[in-house]
């Protein structure tokens, strides 16, 4: 840190990041005043000073875990992610205490349930965006808008068993993906709703009143004009919003059990994902087999959530709305 | 537009990750585990399909073997286990949501909460539900105390240690039957499964036939007596290694896998350990409850027969004795052949399995073969 310099406070430049606290300007014109003024400054440098030493310690702490977990799934998990085979086979035949295998079969599941969700998600949720942010006035939009917080708060668990509830005990299906995918949606169409709904509000009203002026319908310039001017701020949140449910494992335990041979059928049969993969070799961890296939099937599952968070910020990045 | 261009870039990069994943193989059979691919040809009464099945955890390494040995003869049969525990194997199994469930104790015939299992599943079945013993597995009285390699327990002092009456390591009790063995002042920590499980209700099972005056709860799926609950084998074998002083019950393969001691157990003709021929002792004179081709079995867990070791479980696999799907029950009977084999049972013992004594073995292939 550097020493308090009381006297001339307005000379240097505010320290960086703290542009408000240095003290006014003007304070050097006159020595007494100055000098008048020098405990109070003295107090607020300090202030500054701690309030920076207490920002960082707090970036730091949240920093820590992250690094750390990182760095041990990377560390543990990565040797496996190196090997092909790893990509392209399953894990049928092999038990916990056998090396080798793959995680296709998994990779495959999350990312079929993870379409198939976003195929049922996206189109409800933006429509009901549209709905509340071009339409929506009075008692209806006021109950949709409530209803969407509600789904917010939702627990993942209370999604799990509301579907199990309905599917297997009332109706007597078999667990099967599409389950898990039904209730996936319940969890990603309020984030969807919510992203849409802000990235509409964020179009510019002239933009609107132009089309009208020129003598375009309403519903021509929702989907020529406003969807269009969003769609990139759109697409981010529907990628944010899957990324989210695809680490999701609750439902998972639930409604879909795991399998360890390729499964592609949404419809019929157990369909193996990470998080259920993870689950499996979980309780086998004096297996260092089974404990190396744990990291790395988690690693792989931090990767693919990254990679759809970084498609969602390129999309914002090359695509923002333009004024 | 360029936005819609990158919303396209980013569609197209999902269906492209999609379709580079659509090509994967099931084949582990190469160079996974030395043996080559083909190298037993499909037999004629290979059946495909798929079968689900779900229960004891306590068997599931078990399983996973007699799965994959199955699955290198027959390529186009499945067959999946989830280990969730017996109590939801057979929950799973009455909801109709599996083939076949794995359980450490024969369905019951007694009303708990006013329902009977094994009439449930009679109505769910349409026709009697068969419990088949297939797995034997000895629970391990394990324990992490440094320096103490041998250490012999007798019923009362284990019944003792897990309702938290005897609380160190050097109580007199334990050191009565420990004679010339320096026991540590350390407090006995006592670890129990928290999820309902079949490895409880042996053990407890246990304690009640061979101590009845020290534990006096009734033996059941949920913990009764005191300590720290840790969720499957695993958690309770991981937290003994990692508490000086720990104590819990476990399959063997649990307490050999995280090296782990296992106590000597004396049920009143001297001190016997853990080995796959003490177990064999004490399942030959196991006697059978069940009619006919139901095989529940009923252990004398009090044996003072010398040389059998008495804590042990049977897992059985709980089916349909008529199947509802003659497609389903072809497969369940083939896989289940598989499992019950002299040459897949002998294979158990190297990952902590006792084999099923023959005589047992026997009555078991002719109630798989029973199976319509």
């Amino acid at each position: 840190m550097t020493p308090l310099r009381v006297e001339t406070p307005a000379s240097k430049a505010p320290p960086s990041g703290t542009p408000s606290s240095g003290p006014r300007p003007g304070a050097t014109a006159r020595a007494p005043l100055a000098s008048a003024l020098a405990p109070r400054a003295r107090g607020r440098v300090l202030r500054d000073h701690a309030a920076r030493v207490v920002m960082w310690a707090a970036f730091a702490l949240a920093l820590a875990p992250l690094v750390w977990i990182l760095w041990t799934v990377v560390s543990k998990g990565s040797h496996l992610l190196l090997e092909s085979q790893w990509w392209t086979h399953s894990q049928r035949g092999i038990t916990s205490r056998r090396e080798g295998g793959g995680a296709v079969h998994a990779i495959q599941g999350t990312l079929i349930q993870g379409a198939a969700t976003a195929a049922i998600a996206v189109p409800v949720a933006v429509l009901t965006a549209v709905y509340l942010v071009e339409y929506g006035r009075g008692k209806l939009a006021r109950v949709v808008s409530f209803m969407v917080d509600i789904l917010t708060g939702i627990p993942s668990i209370v999604a799990a068993l509301f579907v199990y509830a309905i599917w297997v005990t009332t109706f007597g299906f078999q667990r099967v993906g599409f389950a898990v995918v039904l209730s996936l949606v319940l969890l990603m169409v309020p984030t969807v709703v919510r992203s849409t709904e802000e990235m509409l509000k964020l179009v510019p009203n002239e933009l609107r009143e132009a089309s009208y002026a020129l003598g375009v319908p309403k519903w021509k310039t929702i989907v020529k004009v406003v969807l269009p001017t969003a769609f990139s701020g759109i697409v981010t949140g529907v990628l944010l919003g899957l990324a989210r449910v695809m680490g999701e494992t609750a439902p998972l335990l639930i409604l879909g059990p795991y399998t360890k041979s390729i499964a592609t059928d949404l419809f019929a049969g157990y369909m193996p994902t990470l998080p259920t993969m993870i689950n499996q070799d979980r309780n086998e961890l004096a297996q260092s087999a089974a404990a190396d296939r744990v990291w790395a099937a988690a690693l792989t599952l931090i990767l693919l959530v990254l990679l759809l968070n970084l498609a969602g910020r390129l999309v914002a990045r090359f695509g923002s709305v333009k004024k | 537009m360029k936005a819609q261009r990158a919303g396209l870039l980013a569609g197209v990069a999902m269906i492209g990750s999609l379709a580079l994943a659509a090509c994967g193989s099931d084949d582990n059979t190469g160079s996974a585990d030395g043996a080559p691919a083909g190298s037993s040809s499909p037999s004629s009464t290979c059946p495909t399909g798929t079968l689900n099945a779900e229960g004891s955890s306590a068997q599931k390494n078990a399983i996973e073997e007699a799965i994959a040995s199955f699955q290198d003869t027959c390529s186009g049969a499945t067959v999946n286990y989830n280990p969730t525990g017996s109590g939801a194997g057979i929950k799973q199994f009455l909801a109709g949501q599996v083939d076949f469930a794995g359980s450490d104790s024969a369905l019951r015939t007694t009303p708990k909460d006013g329902a009977v299992e094994a009439q449930q599943a009679q109505q769910y079945c349409g026709s009697p539900a068969w419990n088949l013993p297939m797995v034997t597995g000895p629970i391990a009285i394990s324990y992490n105390l440094k320096g103490v390699d041998k250490l012999v327990l007798t019923p009362e002092v284990i019944a003792n240690i897990f309702n938290g009456k005897v609380t160190t390591w050097n109580d007199p009790s334990i050191a009565k039957v420990n004679a010339g063995v320096t026991l540590p002042s350390e407090p006995i920590k006592v670890f129990f499964r928290s999820d309902e499980s079949g490895t409880t209700e042996n053990f407890t099972k246990y304690l009640n036939a061979a101590a009845p005056k020290a534990w006096t709860a009734q033996p059941g799926k949920g913990w009764t007596g005191k300590g720290e609950g840790k969720e499957k084998s695993s958690g309770v074998a991981g937290a003994v290694k990692d508490t000086e002083g720990g104590i819990t019950y476990a399959e063997w393969s649990y307490a050999k896998d995280n090296k782990l001691g296992i106590a000597q157990v004396d049920n009143g003709a001297g001190p016997v350990a853990l080995s796959g021929e003490s177990v064999g002792k004490a399942v030959a004179a196991a006697k059978q409850d069940g009619q006919g081709n139901d095989l529940r079995l009923k252990l004398d867990y009090a044996t003072k027969e010398a040389g059998a070791y008495p804590v042990l479980l049977v897992t059985y696999e709980v089916v349909c004795s008529h199947g509802k799907d003659p497609a389903k029950t072809a497969l369940t009977k083939a896989f289940l052949e598989h499992f019950a084999s002299a040459q897949t049972q002998k294979s158990l013992e190297d990952i902590g399995y006792a084999p099923l004594p023959d005589e047992v073995r026997t009555k078991v292939a002719a109630a798989i073969a029973a199976l319509t």
